[in-house]
């Protein structure tokens, strides 16, 4: 066994620019690695069968050469670069992958990396897109299922006790990223969004204990050292996935933190909760399906209501940005997404609406999820924050 | 928009077709009336079955918006919807019906009322939206968007998209089905809140009993395609969409049209007439129509071209007996089903596992005897460009049958190249006559 | 384009030099400003402040502060424009809107991916007419009937003249057509920002009078089109370096400054990140 050296921010960094390194060795010693896309599979479900889960991401920096012979360029290019890299076989290493109806090409990629990659497990969870009484018993069967294929990959039933274990573990890691976040509320925020998002990334790319023992460390680290520098604008950052420290180490050379955030490698997939229930499916639908805050679920407070007011409605849909916003003490708020993001796109005219209403001053950018690309948005950003400065 | 091809008939046009269209034009007018006399009016999604037998019973009016820019594209009326929707903020890549509505309702909104120049009478303000979680994601997220212009409430009809394994997994099928009446139930207990009305429950089993009937003749007309010549191009399909993919709207009216439609094909076929008198060449068009310059397929009849079907999902399902299923709302649901899913045995057969969107097309070039597939690739629209390329490798790989793989818009003009479009359609002459030569070598069956 | 504009504590204009832009970004940021110089017969030492903006604002060795183009158009328009609300400037490699209050900025949108809204979309067109880029605006008045040009990009766009020439259509109603084109999109986007009057309309397309009269047409509303409309930008620039010293020292501050040495840069040099 190699010496594990490196602790707290200097081993994120380390696995943030080599994320499988670890997984590879867990895989050395006999562990199986299921590769999963988007938070809508059942982390807590392969941790409890002993598998290890690693998030499938892209690499803007990279260059899609292979995924164009089997997907069009008009859909998303993180999704893209997803299949390019499996293509590439950057992906062997997985023994199998778990998709789910997140969206609409997010589904489709699942058929195509079934049949160009023919991964020895794959699974498609069909998510419904509502919170209705039938969508919810529809993903609980639908977790059913997801057990039954996993107990024939390994060839053992479900453990109950194991499984609610899985389930505290997992929301544990969830309750110390919160932690984590509580720093970036003092200004200057003591960890910056770059820093963020590598140890986002870092716990999806390890085991949820060994995730969980690595931000015990970071927590520590980040608490005794020198905070970084004061800067003008405190920003709150919305939108579609951001796997890659580019856009926001472009921010945050400008005038700006970015103290909170509404994305994917972010509060989406770490400000919930899973409540304990007699049947442990029942609490997991509910945080995947009510929870979670991705715009591809169609989330009504009130399902059916009869009447609708647009503010209220919007009260209803955004209502948490709102609240970010005041306990963050962010000044400012860009919304980004990248080209063909259909569920991002529907989106923003209406978010706009929302924080004029609220006094939230407001950017939107749309790029191309490609590094070199993200020159031009420099001076939309520093542009906003002359606006709010 | 440079205009191709001329006035002259190069496609034999099917009478029947005209009753259709009838249909789709009354509907926005009662629509209209409607709303002077206080009926409740929805808009929904095109919704594969699943709700529009519900909204006819509760008399409710419905209009499509989906379809509204079909008229718009055809009648040249959307540019400026479009061009109103991208003022709004919505970014250029979002569906082309999606932004089209989204100008629609924006100037209804400022204008107070139906805008002046909209066509056919515009669509009256609706009492409430109905959205679609099945077949794309523009189904749910535009209709939430709508909220910006408009007041009514919205539900979203849920509908399963299951991978073909996981479909097939015991105890699969009954769980989704029992998923899509729970939906149904939801949705009826919605409506009778929101209308202050009860759901008559034998009149809606009626008008089911008429949708599934409708459903079985349409599967027959289908077949009927299969002729050759073709008796009926993809042309006059598109003319009858609105309708056809919305019969029990209409259940009574719309069976009527089906049988003079079965009637007229059936004749053709008998007398051995073809929609494209001299047929050169069997197409297959995928996915959504260039309705903005529909004569583009006249300038391809000349040549011969005869389109025999058109786009997986504007395609019936296979019929099912659900004569022992006494709850309409479980038929519903058995059909909407079928809708997805009635391709998946013959793609776990064929070991292909995009059962819908993309393994359709291989059993249906087979059964249609295809010499080429036109592949629309539109860039405001993922759910109708995903499969595309896999679609045409493996109808090469499988059927050694070529596509035309051809950029554009369902809505906006000012994506499609309709002259770039022809020169390439005539280099692909020489291909699809390549590979039927090869078909015929290899001993394959056309 | 390269430009220096040099005001006085006044804010009135004492030079001002307009320069083609080479590879060499700091190279010619040198010259020029020796030219302004030279122009308001001042040593270089005696400028009190300087603000570099634009693309090749990080590029400027010798600037004391980077303020993007859009709060310095802002500024520079309201300088001879006070009641501006609305701004709309095409240049060369980008169109922008921006909404102004009091010549602070409120909100912007900006295009400067496609060349289809920018004046670039106008020179191609231009060179395949054969006509010189300030002659478009007088052909296009002579239009009777201008054409819907359908195509969304500027290479498909010069196919589509050439095919409407050779259908024999006039040539005015051909440039009106897209004049049209250019002027709806940037219009498309500029809507964003519930464009009201007064609106300012600067850039280099601005001197066109064919482009002006679309870009009112789409609107529905008059604009304004000042003298020396491009050199907006770096006139707000200056002014608004004027400013940031007069606020220091109405604080009893002095801003820092770099050396005022006008030496070849070397081209590692980082500037803008301190």
């Amino acid at each position: 066994m190699a010496v594990a050296v490196s602790k707290g921010l200097a081993r994120v960094k380390e696995i943030y620019q080599d994320r499988p390194r670890r997984v590879k060795e867990l895989k050395a010693q006999g562990k199986k690695v299921i590769g999963y896309q988007c938070v809508y599979p059942t982390l807590e479900m392969l941790t409890a069968f002993d598998l290890v889960p690693y998030r499938i991401l892209g690499d803007m920096q990279e260059p899609i050469t292979k995924a164009d012979a089997c997907l069009p360029t008009v859909v998303c290019p993180f999704i893209r670069s997803c299949l390019d890299l499996g293509l590439k076989g950057r992906y062997d290493f997985l023994d199998g992958v778990v998709f789910s109806h997140v969206c609409d090409v997010g589904e489709k990629t699942a058929h195509i990396w079934r049949i160009y990659l023919s991964p020895a497990y794959c699974h498609f969870i069909d998510v419904p897109h509502t919170t209705h009484k039938a969508a919810l018993e529809q993903l609980k069967e639908q977790l059913k299922e997801f057990r039954k294929t996993l107990e024939e990959l390994t060839g053992k039933k479900l453990n109950e006790a194991k499984f609610r274990e899985a389930i505290e573990a997992h929301n544990r890691q969830r309750a110390l990223v919160q932690a984590l976040y509580e720093l970036r509320k003092p200004d200057p925020p003591l960890i910056t969004g770059t820093e963020t998002i590598q140890v986002l990334m870092a716990l999806m790319s390890l085991p949820v204990e060994e995730g969980t023992q690595l931000l015990e460390e970071v927590l520590a680290e980040v608490k005794e050292r020198k905070p970084p520098a004061k800067k003008m604008a405190r920003v709150l950052l919305w939108g579609s996935i951001i796997d890659n420290v580019a856009l926001v180490e472009m921010i945050e050379s400008l005038d700006a933190n970015i103290v909170i955030d509404d994305t994917c490698v972010g509060t989406r997939a770490y400000f919930g909760h899973v409540a304990r229930t007699d049947d442990p499916l029942d609490g997991l639908v509910d945080y995947y399906l009510v929870q979670i805050k991705c715009p591809r679920t169609f989330r009504e407070t009130n399902t059916g209501a009869l009447k609708k007011d647009y503010y209220t409605d919007l009260e209803n849909r955004f209502g948490y940005l709102k609240e970010y916003a005041e306990q963050w003490h962010a000044n400012g708020v860009i919304l980004q997404s990248m080209k063909y993001c259909d569920i991002h796109g529907y989106e923003v005219p209406s978010m706009k609406d929302y924080l004029d209403h609220v006094g939230l001053p407001n950017v939107y950018l749309e790029h191309d999820y490609n590094k070199s690309a993200l020159a031009p948005l420099r001076t939309r950003v520093q542009a906003f924050l002359e606006v709010i400065g | 928009m440079v205009a191709v091809g001329n006035d002259r008939k190069a496609i034999n046009r099917l009478q029947a077709m005209y009753g259709f269209r009838a249909l789709v034009e009354d509907r926005y007018k009662r629509a209209i009336e409607a709303s002077q006399s206080g009926q409740p009016i929805a808009w929904a999604m095109i919704n594969w079955w699943a709700g529009d037998a519900i909204l006819n019973t509760m008399d409710v009016v419905t209009v499509y918006p989906e379809n509204y820019g079909v008229v718009c594209a055809a009648t040249g009326s959307a540019q400026t919807f479009l061009a109103r929707a991208e003022a709004e903020g919505y970014p250029a890549h979002l569906c082309g019906y999606a932004r089209n509505c989204l100008g629609y309702a924006a100037s209804m909104k400022a204008y107070g009322g139906i805008p002046p120049d909209a066509p056919m009478g515009g669509m009256a303000a609706p009492t409430l939206l109905l959205g679609s979680g099945g077949i794309c994601d523009a189904r749910y997220k535009w209709f939430q968007a709508m909220a910006r212009y408009l007041d009514a409430p919205v539900w979203t009809l849920e509908m399963p998209h299951p991978g073909v394994h996981e479909s097939l997994q015991p105890g699969a099928y009954e769980q989704n089905i029992s998923f899509i009446v729970h939906e149904l139930r939801e949705f009826v207990a919605f409506l009778e809140r929101l209308l202050g009305k009860k759901m008559d429950w034998d009149r809606l089993d009626e008008t089911v009993t008429d949708m599934l009937e409708t459903n079985r003749l349409w599967h027959e007309i289908m077949a009927l395609r299969r002729a050759r010549p073709c008796p009926a191009h993809s042309r006059d399909i598109w003319t009858c969409l609105g309708a056809i993919l919305t019969p029990a709207s209409d259940a009574k009216a719309a069976l009527k049209l089906f049988h003079s439609l079965h009637d007229e094909i059936k004749h053709r076929v008998d007398n051995g007439i073809g929609a494209v008198p001299n047929e050169k060449y069997r197409l297959v068009f995928a996915e959504l129509p260039i309705w903005h310059n529909l004569r583009f397929f006249d300038a391809l009849a000349e040549r011969g071209w005869s389109f025999v079907f058109e786009s997986w999902a504007y395609h019936p399902p296979k019929p099912q007996d659900l004569s022992k299923v006494s709850d309409p709302l479980e038929r519903i649901a058995r059909h909407n089903y079928q809708w997805v899913t009635g391709y998946y045995t013959g793609a776990a057969a064929a070991g292909e596992w995009w059962g819908y969107f993309a393994y359709p097309y291989l059993e249906l070039v087979r059964d249609y005897r295809c010499d080429g597939a036109f592949l629309h690739s539109v860039l405001s629209c993922r759910a109708g460009s995903t499969h595309l390329l896999h679609v045409r490798d493996s109808l090469m790989e499988k059927l050694k049958v070529p596509s035309l793989l051809v950029d554009g818009d369902m809505v906006d003009t000012k994506l499609f190249n309709a002259e770039d479009t022809l020169r390439c359609a005539e280099t692909f002459e020489e291909t699809m006559t390549h590979y039927r030569e090869m078909r015929q070598k290899e001993g394959r069956e056309w | 384009m390269t430009k220096v504009v040099i005001v006085d504590d006044a804010g009135q204009v004492v030079s001002r030099v307009i320069s083609y832009t080479g590879a060499e970004h700091r190279h010619l940021a040198n010259k020029v400003m020796e030219e302004a110089l030279a122009q308001a017969n001042v040593p270089f030492a005696d400028l009190t402040y300087i603000v570099a903006t634009g693309y090749g604002r990080l590029n400027v060795p010798f600037a004391d502060r980077q303020i993007t183009e859009l709060t310095c158009h802002a500024r520079g328009v309201f300088s001879f424009c006070p009641t501006v609300k609305t701004a709309i400037d095409i240049g060369g490699q980008d169109a922008k809107g921006m909404k102004i209050s009091n010549g602070r900025l409120l909100d912007f949108v900006m295009n400067d991916k496609c060349a289809a809204g920018t004046g670039r979309f106008l020179e191609v067109i231009a060179e395949t007419l054969g006509f010189t880029l300030d002659d478009l605006g007088e052909v296009s008045l002579k239009s009777t009937q201008k054409i819907s040009i359908s195509s969304i990009c500027t290479v498909f766009a010069q196919q589509e003249v050439v095919s409407r020439l050779s259908e024999g259509i006039a040539v005015s109603d051909i440039v009106a057509g897209i004049h049209d084109a250019i002027a709806s999109r940037v219009a498309r986007m500029v809507q964003r920002l519930k464009v009201e009057p007064e609106v300012v309309f600067t850039g280099g397309v601005a001197r066109n009078i064919g482009v002006v009269k679309a870009l009112e047409d789409n609107l529905g509303m008059k604009v304004f089109i000042p003298g020396n409309p491009s050199l907006t930008g770096a006139l707000g620039a200056a002014l608004l370096g004027k400013e940031l010293v007069h606020k220091a020292a109405a604080r009893g501050e002095i801003l820092p400054t770099k050396e005022r040495r006008l030496g070849e840069a070397t081209f590692f040099q980082t500037v803008g990140n301190q």
